[in-house]
């Protein structure tokens, strides 16, 4: 069976085929296309601005997809497209074009849940049979655990998602957001050597970044890193201070806020492995892109004698093919979403959906 | 792009419990610490040792404040406590500083007071069992069923009185479970042989322990999601006792001045649950 | 005689042994405290005024918290016997903790505790010299002595333990009644935390 899956819950929008052999081999990425909505530095993606590059870019991505993948038409079974949670204009671009496809082709359709999408693709990927999931990016923080039929939140972020705090930061910076805010924090982390002390905020399995957040820019703003970097500054070159001791650099703060957030992810993320006595964790959603977040966790896992799965950026990343996977899943399953309900929200809780596809 | 390791090996003891003989025993290992028997000061005194490992994930310098700051405050809850005259384990001896710091090696660690008995997760699961076993005595509703049934409500309602007393004295446990409050004998020997019939014992005091997750507060919001998640675990590890959880309550309410306000907050707490929705 | 008590804490290096003794009607506290002062080697004890010792275990609790300090190189005042003083101390300051637990001119009942760092430091060599140098009555280190030594009111007033039910019942054979368990379980805590910060 194949399936085309769309995605436009955030500032990307991507269109992927998924084929599932009938014999039950592993599935097959025939196509797996992407085009980002990039922001000026120092502003955030607005969701008007957003909507309008993905109902600009989503036909030749579909039809591109096609192209990629050497399939016709009449080989696809259903379309499966992002019900949520995500930016609610931006969402719009890809249930709109689902309907629309789903007319024009006559095949029926399947709302997916973003999370579920990232779930389902990193579980494909790297074959990890059960994991505690960690869903991390700029819109979500979760501690996932499968539990009878539904993906069960253990853990989550009370305020805000790790990457909208990561990508706030880099705002403050002026840290370009090209290829992406979060990527670009990496980079100048690795040069960072000093830890500043920021809060750390784990209550129970849930976390809380609006203090972090609150307490970094505030360091930025004090040792005048609010701005964009001068011609031929190093980020990693420290200023001094009143008595001549040098301040955190550019680099430092980076380094710091990495460090801290990571750890807090981790250490929740070990806690749900404790509680659940699962010895697999599975990190997906564009953070998990992260290297240092990911060798973290190996060392984690090494200590309880388990493993991490990762994926790298095409599937971390949103896209298209996962929302085809957990879509066909569904599907498979007898899942369908009518056309007058083919609506998308903003809000959708992972613990929502029915998982009638596992035992 | 997985990486997948050797087998399990336990962090090293702390220097000071390296060359204990007998070594420790290990309990439980939980993400944060693990939990050992050992002994204190002389052979015949039995005490629990709980070690939060350094994680080595950490920054070293995140890694010592988080173990310091934690073990600390766990320690400080539990002297408090004692003070307050709540059942909790004594604080023994402990040390913050982990050893020789640099070295990563061992971890802060805890010498507490050994409880004896067994969790009341424990006591109901024989209670729960017996009942299976029982059913006949309880549709008859013998003498036996009633005995045991009133010995059950009367150790919910400690659970309760002992709850009450713990927020009496400013403090949140934070992970209230029946594996967390411990059943300690009034009568050395409780293990007494069953005599047909007869339901298990469920004497004794309550006792509260691992106070990892505590804190200090004292408002109705706190307390209320201590005892929802306390009613939680009720339901979810002791189906058949959940119906007597109002027990808990009773205790509770009867506990201490405060505790109306908390009891009306869980209803608000039950309505809401835990489940927060969310933007994308 | 011998009333010279060697052990071994559990958890503690086998190769330091502690030696106990405890004196009533001591005659020659001046003497002592003067030899402490002059930091006479030979009298290198932790000296203990037994009045403010509440328990066996109170008092096992310090030297266990002493010795652990001295291992991990973080001793606050000379020696680990001068720290097993301050470490029955609640609070940070050094100087007031001798005054409060420490031997004074008047002390009559002396706790003597010596850790044996070297191994020339033997049962014998510590009873030997005891024998010769403290003029008082050795009586075995135990809770029924220890209870009729003890004052509770001081040691509740130092730990600053004064809301604390008093229990005045006396159980017999010296095992402790519930309010002394409560007291004793909160001079361990204090000492346990002291310095924290």
């Amino acid at each position: 069976m194949i399936a085309i899956g769309l995605e436009s819950s955030a500032n990307k929008v991507g269109v992927g085929i998924i084929l599932h052999p009938d014999n039950g081999d592993t599935p097959q990425v025939l196509a797996n296309v992407r085009h980002t909505y990039v922001a000026p530095p120092g502003e955030g993606f607005l969701p008007k601005d957003t909507a309008r590059h993905h109902r600009y870019w989503v036909v030749k991505l579909v039809k591109k997809a096609l192209q990629e993948a050497r399939v016709s038409v009449k080989d696809v079974d259903c379309i499966c497209y992002t019900k949520g949670p995500g930016m609610g204009a931006p969402l719009q671009s890809a249930a709109i074009t689902a309907r629309m496809l789903s007319l024009l082709w006559s095949k029926e359709l399947v709302g997916v849940n973003h999370c579920v999408g990232h779930i389902e693709m990193g579980r494909a990927v790297t074959g990890a049979l059960n994991p505690v999931v960690l869903y991390v990016s700029g819109g979500n923080t979760q501690v996932i655990a499968y539990s009878s039929q539904r993906y069960r939140i253990f853990g989550e972020t009370l305020d805000m998602a790790v990457g909208n705090c990561l990508d706030r930061f880099a705002r403050t910076l002026r840290i370009s957001n090209d290829p992406a805010p979060g990527y670009n924090i990496e980079q100048l982390a690795k040069k960072g050597k000093r830890l500043v002390d920021l809060p750390y905020t784990v209550k129970g399995m849930d976390i809380s970044m609006s203090g972090i957040l609150a307490a970094i820019d505030s360091l930025a703003v004090s040792y005048g890193l609010d701005r964009e970097a001068k011609e031929g500054e190093g980020d990693d070159v420290p200023t001094l201070d009143a008595e001549g001791n040098p301040n955190p650099t550019r680099a430092d703060l980076c380094f710091s806020l990495q460090e801290t957030v990571y750890s807090m992810l981790v250490e929740i993320t070990e806690r749900a492995m404790a509680h659940v006595g699962s010895k697999q964790v599975l990190i997906v959603g564009g953070v998990g892109c992260n290297e240092r977040l990911q060798e973290m966790m190996g060392i984690m896992a090494r200590d309880r004698g388990g493993s991490v799965f990762a994926t790298d950026e095409r599937y971390c990343i949103d896209n298209g093919i996962m929302i085809a996977q957990a879509g066909l899943l569904a599907y498979k399953a007898g899942f369908r979403t009518p056309l007058s309900e083919s609506t998308c929200t903003q809000r959708f809780r992972t613990d929502d959906v029915f998982v009638g596809w596992r035992d | 792009m997985t990486t997948t390791t050797e087998t399990y090996r336990p962090p090293p003891l702390p220097s000071l419990f390296a060359t204990t003989t007998p070594p420790p025993t290990l309990l439980t290992q939980g993400a944060e610490a693990h939990l050992y028997k050992t002994v204190f000061l002389d052979a015949s005194t039995p005490a629990a040792l709980k070690i939060r490992p350094s994680k080595p994930y950490r920054h070293p310098i995140l890694d010592r404040r988080l173990t310091r700051q934690r073990v600390l405050h766990e320690a400080r809850c539990l002297v408090k406590l004692i003070r307050e005259g709540v059942n909790v384990p004594a604080v023994l001896a402990m040390d913050w500083e982990g050893q020789n710091g640099e070295s990563g090696q061992g971890g802060s660690w805890i010498l507490m007071e050994w409880i004896d008995g067994a969790p009341v997760r424990v006591a109901l699961e024989r209670w729960e069992a017996w009942l299976a076993k029982n059913k006949g005595l309880a549709e008859q509703n013998t003498p036996q069923y009633q005995e045991g049934t009133t010995r059950v409500r009367d150790l919910l309602r400690r659970v309760g009185q002992t709850v009450g007393a713990l927020h009496k004295a400013g403090v949140i446990h934070g992970d209230l479970t029946t594996s967390n409050l411990m059943l300690r004998p009034w009568k050395a020997d409780a293990e007494v042989a069953l005599e047909a019939g007869e339901c298990p014992s469920v004497d004794g005091d309550i006792v509260l322990i691992d106070f990892g997750l505590a804190g200090q507060s004292a408002s109705d919001e706190d307390r209320a999601v201590d005892l929802y998640v306390l009613e939680r675990a009720f339901g979810s590890t002791h189906p058949r006792t959940e119906p007597l959880f109002p027990e808990v309550l009773q205790g509770y309410r009867e506990s201490y001045k405060g505790a109306a306000g908390a009891l009306k907050k869980l209803e608000e707490v039950r309505m809401r649950g835990r489940k927060r929705s969310m933007l994308g | 005689m011998a009333s010279l008590e060697t052990l071994h804490i559990s958890h503690l290096p086998a190769s330091l042994p502690v030696h106990v003794a405890l004196y009533r009607d001591v005659q020659n506290a001046p003497f002592l405290r003067q030899q402490l002062l002059s930091g006479n080697k030979d009298f290198e004890y932790a000296l203990i005024d037994a009045s403010v010792v509440f328990s066996r275990t109170h008092a096992l609790v310090a030297v266990f918290r002493a010795v652990n300090d001295y291992l991990n190189n973080r001793l606050k005042s000379r020696n680990v016997h001068s720290e097993i003083v301050f470490s029955l101390s609640p609070a940070n300051n050094i100087a007031d903790s001798f005054r409060k637990f420490g031997l004074t001119d008047s002390t009559k009942d002396l706790l003597i505790i010596k850790v044996s760092l070297t191994p020339d430091i033997t049962h014998e060599s510590v009873e030997a010299h005891l024998q010769e140098h403290i003029q008082g009555t050795p009586v075995p280190f135990d809770d029924e002595i220890l209870s009729t030594i003890r004052d509770v009111a001081k040691i509740k007033k130092v730990y600053k333990l004064g809301s604390l039910p008093s229990s005045t019942t006396k159980e017999a054979n010296g095992t402790l009644s519930d309010g002394d368990r409560q007291l004793e379980k909160c001079l361990l805590g204090a000492i346990a935390l002291r310095g924290a910060t």
